[in-house]
Order: C-alpha cells, then sequence, then structure tokens
C-alpha cells in the first residue's frame, strides 16, 4: 500500500485545514503509513463544540433501543466477512499491531458478538433494572420519578493493545446517548477509525455525534482543551498514562479510568483426570496465546493443583505442546528489541533458577530460545508477578488451589480475570475468596480473552458509571399536584 | 606489585594470572594471542565454576567445541546475582564487588576477585591510556563515596584508585554521609582557577548532574584552567532528573568551563573487570572503545546470534581480565558496532506495556514495601 491511509474522524474540519502526521507500521510481511490528524488547540475546540451540539439534536433524541439498532447494524456489517469494511480491517490490522492475521480475524470475530443487538440489550439491562431510564423519566422504586442522563461530551483515550478495545468504551457512550470524542492510539489507530465511518455510513446523523483524533503522546494543548471541554473523561493505559491524563483533567470532571490489570490460571485436580487434563492445558493455551498476552485479561501464571492423575509437571508438558502447536497455527509477531530483550530477560532468571541448584531445585525451563513461547516450571508456588508476555507463563504446583490466595492478596489493586477449572461447588467457595482478594472476573480457561456482554470491567459498572441520575422526588410530585390547574381545594 | 596467591587457592590459578598480566602489559594483541587466552580462562571457568559449566553444557559448548572468544557463551548479568559465579570460593577471594541495587531487599549481583591485581592493573593501564592522556598528577575531585565507605563498589575503588595514582595528595571524595560537599568542591574549583592548576573532576553521572544543579541555582560558573577534564559514569538511576546528554555536556562546558571534547564518559559495570571510554562527547552518542583484552559483540538479544554492524543489538563482551567469573558476558545494554568501537544506545528497559496490561518493571515499583 503506497498513498498513506488517513486515519480519524473530524466532522466540520475540512482535511487541507488539518496538519496531519504520517505513522509507519510494517509487519506481518506488509507495511503502511498511517496518517494522524494534529489537532491545533482551536480547532479541538470547535469539534468538542459542533459534537456536544450535534449529539442533543440527533442521539439524545432517540430511544436507547433506537441506538442499540444502529450499533447492531454497524457490528452487524463487521461480522459480515466479505463487507468491505470488515476486510480492510482484516488486511491492515495484521500490518498495524503486528497479530498473526487469522488471530485477528478470529478474535476479532468472537469479540464482536458481544455487540449484537441482544447483547448490548443486556449491557444495558446489567446496569439499569428499566433501561427506559435513558429515554425519559421513569417511576422510582422509592416513588416519584428517575431519569438517567449521558455526559453530554464524553472524551475516551484509548489503548492500543488489543484491536478493537475502543469499541467498549464508545458503544457505552452511545448507549447513554453522549457525544464522544476518542484519542486513538499510536500503536492501533485503524480500528476506531473504521468503526466511525462504519457508523455514519449506517446512519448519517451521527457523523457530527462522534470525532476521532490524535495526539502526540505527552502534548498538553489538544488534550488539555478537550478534557476541560468534557463532561467526563474516560482513559485506558498504564499508570503513568493515566496518572498524565488524571492531572490534566479539571478537579470538576469525572475521571473514569481503566489501569493495568494481570490474569492468572487455577487448575483444579478435578480437571486433571486423563481426558481432562490435556483438554485444559489445550484451553488454557489459548488464554496465552490470544493477543500475545497483551491484554488485561491475558493469564501469565497458572497454578496446577497436585493429586490429579495429571501431575502439574506432566500438565506443564501438555502446555508447552499446546504453546507449541498454537505457535504454528498463529504464529507469533515479530519481537521489537525491547520486547525480545524482555522476553530473553525472563527467559535468562528462570533458566539461572534452574541452572543456579545442583538439582534445577525443581525450577525447569521448556521451550528453547528459538521457540515462539517459553513456559518456566517450578514444584512450589511462585509469586504472582506479569511474564514479558509474547507467550512467556510461569507454571506452579500447588498441594491446593487456596494456597494461590495468599499470593494473590498483595496485589489486589492489580487483579482482573481469574480462568478457573473447577467443580460447581468449588466454582462459589473459591469464586467468594478470590473475589474478596481483589479478582473481579471468574472465567472459564480458554475463555479469558472473550468477556461476555454486561461484564463488569474492573468491577464496575459500565453504562452507571458514565451517567448522571435525576430524583423528581415523590414530594415535588404531591407539591405539583396541588398546583395543577385540576387541583381541588384541600380545605384547609 | 606482584599479587601473591593465598595457598589454599586452586594451583591452576596463579600461572594463568601471571600470564594475564603480562598479556595486560603489552601494547597490544593479534586475534590469534587473544583466542588463547580466552581458551585457557573458558576452560578454567569451565572447570571450576559449576554453575557456568551447566549454563554451557545447555548450550554444548565445552572447552573441547569451542574455538575462538566469539564461541565463548556470555553469561547474563542477572545471572551475576542468581547464582555464584567464582571459580575460586568466594570465602577465599580478595574482594568482592556487589551492584548498587536501587531497592530495598533487592538480590545484588556479585563480581568475586580472588586477587585485586588483575582488576586493578586493568583499570590503571586503560585510564592512563584515554583518561590521563599522558598528563602528570592533577587533584581529583570526586563526586563519589570513597573506597573505604564503599568498600563493596567497583566504583568506589576505580575512583579511589585513580586518586591514588593519577591525583595529587589534595585529591579526595566530596561525598560523604551528609551527601555533596557543595562548599568544599567550590574551594577547590576555586582554588584551582587562583593557581591555573588543571584538575579533574569525576564521579557518577547523577552526583556529577546535582553539583550542576546545585552550583547553577547559586548562579555559579568556572572557567577551569586548560587541561582540565571530567569524567562522568553510569548513568542517572532514576537518581537524578533525566538530562538529555546535550544538555548535559552543555551544561559541563557552560558551568566548568571544560570543553566537551574533554569530558569523558566511562562505561563499566560490577560484573566486568575491565572500563570503555569515549574520546570526548563532541557529539553524543560517542564511540566507546575497549582496551586491547576486550571485544565486544552486537547480539539478537533472543536468538544470541552476532548482529550485523549498523544493527541495534545488546552488547556482550569478553573481558579477559574477568578471569574468575565469566571472561564472556551478556549485557542489558543497547549498542551498535561502529569503527573500532560501539555506540551505547541506553538499557533495554524490557517492553513498556501498551494500554492495560502490565509491564514487570511497573509491577515490581507497585509492589515495593
Amino acid at each position: 500500500m503506497s498513498s498513506p491511509w488517513r486515519a480519524g474522524h473530524l466532522p466540520g474540519l475540512a482535511p487541507d485545514a488539518v496538519q496531519w502526521q504520517a505513522l509507519h507500521y510494517a509487519a506481518q510481511g506488509g507495511h503502511l503509513d498511517v496518517e494522524v490528524p494534529m489537532l491545533t488547540d482551536a480547532q479541538m475546540q470547535a469539534l468538542a463544540a459542533r459534537v456536544r451540539l450535534a449529539a442533543q439534536a440527533q442521539l439524545q433524541t432517540l430511544t436507547v433501543d433506537t441506538v442499540i439498532g444502529i450499533i447492531d447494524r454497524a457490528v452487524a456489517r463487521l461480522l459480515d466477512a466479505r463487507d468491505p469494511v470488515r476486510r480492510e480491517a482484516d488486511a491492515l490490522l495484521p500490518i498495524v499491531t503486528g497479530f498473526d492475521a487469522e488471530m485477528v480475524r478470529l478474535g476479532l470475530t468472537s469479540y464482536l458478538q458481544a455487540f449484537r443487538a441482544p447483547q448490548l440489550q443486556r449491557f444495558v439491562a446489567q446496569d439499569f433494572a428499566n433501561p427506559k431510564v435513558l429515554d425519559g423519566f421513569q417511576p422510582a422504586v422509592k416513588g416519584g420519578a428517575v431519569r438517567a442522563f449521558g455526559p453530554a461530551l464524553l472524551a475516551h483515550v484509548w489503548a492500543g493493545n488489543v484491536p478493537g478495545l475502543p469499541l467498549w468504551s464508545l458503544a457505552c457512550g452511545l448507549l447513554v446517548k453522549a457525544g464522544n470524542i476518542g484519542k486513538l492510539p499510536s500503536a492501533e489507530p485503524v480500528f476506531a477509525t473504521l468503526f466511525a465511518r462504519l457508523l455514519c455510513e449506517v446512519h448519517p446523523p451521527l457523523a457530527d455525534c462522534l470525532a476521532v483524533v490524535w495526539w502526540k503522546g505527552g502534548q498538553p494543548g489538544p488534550a488539555v482543551t478537550l478534557y476541560r471541554a468534557s463532561d467526563t473523561v474516560l482513559a485506558y493505559g498504564g499508570s503513568a498514562a493515566l496518572r498524565e491524563v488524571r492531572a490534566q483533567v479539571p478537579a470538576s470532571t469525572r475521571f473514569i479510568a481503566y489501569g493495568h490489570k494481570l490474569g492468572l490460571t487455577l487448575v483444579g485436580r478435578v480437571a486433571l483426570d486423563r481426558q481432562r487434563g490435556p483438554a485444559a492445558a489445550r484451553r488454557a493455551a489459548l488464554d496465552i496465546v490470544r493477543w500475545e498476552q497483551q491484554g488485561c485479561y491475558s493469564s501469565h501464571a497458572v497454578y496446577v493443583e497436585r493429586g490429579g492423575a495429571v501431575s502439574p509437571r506432566d500438565f506443564a508438558q501438555h502446555l508447552a505442546a499446546e504453546l507449541a502447536n498454537l505457535g504454528h497455527r498463529h504464529p507469533r509477531r515479530a519481537l521489537a528489541l525491547n520486547e525480545a530483550q524482555a522476553v530473553a530477560t525472563w527467559r535468562r532468571a528462570a533458566e539461572w533458577r534452574a541452572i543456579a541448584a545442583t538439582d534445577g531445585g525443581g525450577n525447569e525451563l521448556l521451550g528453547d530460545a528459538a521457540a515462539p513461547w517459553a513456559l518456566a516450571y517450578s514444584d512450589r508456588p511462585q509469586p504472582l508477578v506479569p511474564t514479558a508476555g509474547q507467550r512467556c507463563v510461569q507454571v506452579s504446583a500447588v498441594d491446593a488451589l487456596d494456597d494461590v490466595l495468599p499470593l494473590l492478596a498483595p496485589h489486589a489493586a492489580f487483579l482482573q480475570t481469574v480462568g478457573l477449572a473447577t467443580t460447581p461447588a468449588e466454582l462459589y467457595r473459591l469464586g467468594e475468596a478470590l473475589g474478596r482478594v481483589g479478582v473481579t472476573r471468574i472465567a472459564p480457561l480458554g475463555g479469558m480473552t472473550q468477556p461476555e456482554a454486561g461484564w463488569h470491567h474492573d468491577g464496575r459498572f459500565n453504562l452507571a458509571d458514565l451517567v448522571r441520575m435525576v430524583d423528581i422526588e415523590q414530594a415535588a410530585e404531591r407539591a405539583a399536584d396541588a398546583l395543577a390547574p385540576y387541583a381541588q381545594e384541600s380545605g384547609e | 606489585m606482584n599479587p601473591s596467591l593465598q595457598p589454599t587457592l586452586l594451583p591452576a590459578l596463579q600461572p594463568l594470572v601471571d600470564r594475564l598480566l603480562a598479556f595486560l602489559a603489552q601494547d597490544g594483541c593479534s586475534d590469534a594471542e587473544f583466542d588463547d587466552l580466552a581458551a585457557a580462562l573458558f576452560e578454567l571457568q569451565y572447570t571450576f565454576n559449576e554453575p557456568y559449566r551447566r549454563f554451557c553444557q545447555r548450550r554444548s559448548a565445552t572447552p573441547r567445541s569451542v574455538s575462538g572468544w566469539r564461541q565463548v557463551p556470555p553469561v547474563p548479568i542477572s545471572a551475576f546475582k542468581d547464582a555464584t559465579l567464582s571459580c575460586v570460593p568466594p570465602a577465599d577471594c580478595e574482594r568482592v564487588f556487589m551492584t548498587s541495587g536501587t531497592s530495598r531487599g533487592e538480590v545484588k549481583g556479585r563480581n568475586h576477585h580472588p586477587t585485586i591485581a588483575v582488576w586493578d592493573r586493568s583499570m590503571q593501564r586503560h585510564f592512563e591510556q584515554r583518561f590521563m592522556q599522558g598528563s602528570g598528577r592533577m587533584p581529583m575531585l570526586l563526586l563519589f563515596p570513597d573506597e573505604d565507605q564503599l568498600p563493596n563498589s567497583s566504583l568506589a575503588r576505580y575512583l579511589s584508585l585513580a586518586a591514588r595514582c593519577h591525583g595529587t595528595p589534595d585529591s579526595r571524595s566530596y561525598i560523604g554521609p551528609q551527601g555533596l560537599d557543595v562548599g568544599g568542591l567550590r574551594a577547590a574549583l576555586d582554588k584551582a582557577v587562583a593557581q591555573a592548576q588543571p584538575v579533574a573532576l569525576m564521579g557518577a553521572s547523577f552526583s556529577v548532574v546535582h553539583l550542576l544543579d546545585a552550583l547553577r541555582e547559586q548562579g555559579l560558573r568556572y572557567a577551569l584552567p586548560a587541561g582540565s577534564r571530567i569524567l562522568d559514569t553510569g548513568g542517572y538511576k532514576g537518581q537524578a532528573r533525566d538530562l538529555p546528554p546535550d544538555a548535559f555536556y552543555n551544561g559541563l562546558a557552560e558551568t566548568f568551563g571544560v570543553p566537551r571534547s574533554r569530558c569523558i564518559n566511562m562505561y563499566g559495570m560490577t560484573e566486568l573487570s575491565s572500563q570503555f571510554y569515549d574520546a570526548g562527547n563532541q557529539t553524543v552518542p560517542s564511540v566507546k572503545r575497549a582496551p586491547h583484552w576486550v571485544r565486544s559483540r552486537v547480539l539478537d538479544p533472543l536468538s544470541g546470534q552476532e548482529l550485523a554492524r549498523g544493527e541495534r543489538g545488546v552488547l556482550a563482551h569478553c573481558d579477559l581480565a574477568n578471569f574468575n567469573s565469566a571472561i564472556a558476558i551478556l549485557t542489558e545494554d543497547v549498542g551498535v558496532a561502529v569503527g573500532d568501537g560501539f555506540l551505547l544506545l541506553g538499557r533495554a528497559e524490557g517492553a513498556e506495556a501498551k494500554g492495560c496490561s502490565l509491564a514487570v518493571q511497573e509491577f515490581l515499583e507497585a509492589t515495593r514495601p
């Protein structure tokens, strides 16, 4: 592809009036120049005003069901493998992210299904007992009436670790009928751009209700302008990035931050008989391979309970074999120097743990330096620490899954998803204990990277956190009754 | 000075140490001479250093199979924390240098020196050539605690040795328990200017930044006499604001009147027994050069394959003076081979986490007590 691909969606701004910067991507045998907009403060201000007004006129007049219908139509197009926009996504995302093309295709299709109409209904129902509060005042249980208003302008700071990520917050913003301005991540500026275009095609009046922008990281000008103009700012990113955004958001503006998280896998002995053990390893491998552990929900540590027919060490061997298989089916992306160094450092640390003791001390490193994965096995429970990603995983044997709990407790702030294989009774008992130490999501093995529609992301409310509730008190209703033209004198 | 090894030490070692000292004293060496000594030292380390032998065996490298220094498996510097890499039992070693380890509870890397004579000779030979450059003794103003305060610091040893061998008697450290002695330094700098006596200002890069900041705050500038020079080493390690190299060297030139070409950066590490120098920092990054007993390669971090000249990779050094631990070291520094040396492009920091995935570094920082 020789001519640059233009990212962003800037209603009301003439492309010629905007300064563009080229970002270069090369991976998976292709290369792509993406032009991203560099807005002036004045342009950002104009954009914010336009989006705010348009949302008021075009979006806030729609019912939530209508909005769901619009998103559903856009998502249906992306789920259609022959649709030109989907084909563009399939062609560009591997080049931009470096992820294996087939992994992107499968991952995106599975992910998008969470945004079809029935699933979006679930999003809404999860947070609002009566979804019609998003459309008008509804009777409140306590008496009186209640209504939910989304922010007039919602700013998103998106992350590019997993393709498609901006859809979560953008869909939420649309469901609460906010004007939306999202900042593209430099790591993946394609998906949000495509989705914005698609929404405008599906429902042209939306074109002015959202914008997709970019600025250079650490550049305060346009960022601060946007945050000042917004009612709510929602950001994804690491602690340093979030600190920076937080410092720029006015104190009176609602700030919602999704920070770094860490996932792990627990395999109970009940899942370790001769049939189930290898199958569990196959599923656990998917949680490591998908998106190269770049997701907040990805697994970095696997704790395997002793006492099953398949021993923890055997499980580690099965897992290693599955990682090797998946390495053929979904080749690992090419690593940048710092990523390769991180993987090499992690491998070396595991290797030296095994070398330093004469008998290896119960530690092993599986996978040679050329393998696109690495597995460190220890017959003692190892502390919970993120690996270098890129399919590096620590497997530890434990006597009982409960032994893992004390290892998690110190890291409550970083906990999110646990992949858990155990019996129904244990699911609830361990679920209680895991929740207590800070875990916010329990998924099946192989399902960690595919959260269900309506999940409580990092334990929070996707939609309820965005809205402002307005109460008409029962007493106000009564007082109004007294002032009605048809009011009758009570005789007081 | 002829080092005498204690009788309990390996009998095999003394002849090798003598040979090594003679090698350091040479004016240079041929490729074959370098390979010969590398082979002898590799065999020593393979034989007497058990963790290193296991490391080599995993790579099918034995004294019989290895030919040429490039084939000696390089030990990652992190291994100096995980294992005891020493041919001679640590208790029998004259000196042990430890990595600084900035966080509490962090395991420190250790490099054991059965005799410090080899390390000293290596330091002196190269220091004379690249830093003193034929100059006579001069006052040395050291911005690092001295050897008595930090007996396990290779940098403290380095600076103390420099002052002993090439400094005037008034050379001393200006860092004590109270921190940087700015008053003392001002007096020493004033004296140098008044007496037209060239001086050497030497120390950790972050202390040099602290001094720069302190003098600037007081609005002080010096025009140190011609022949004065500055040596900084070690980067900032989070202990000073992150100053871009150009701003740093411009600051030195402005504040001390020492041209950037006389501001020399030394690159060294606890895990080695030799240092690298540039020929001033007129332009940055500057080319770092090794003495004849050290050779360097640029490697792909994962495969360990040597990269073509001009490609960025991690630096691996073969330092023959590191006779007791491991002559071949794999660093975590990014570099690129140029001319007769390499450019040092910083540390390979490991991958920065994108979005909501978690980077190891950030995790460790958050969980530090």
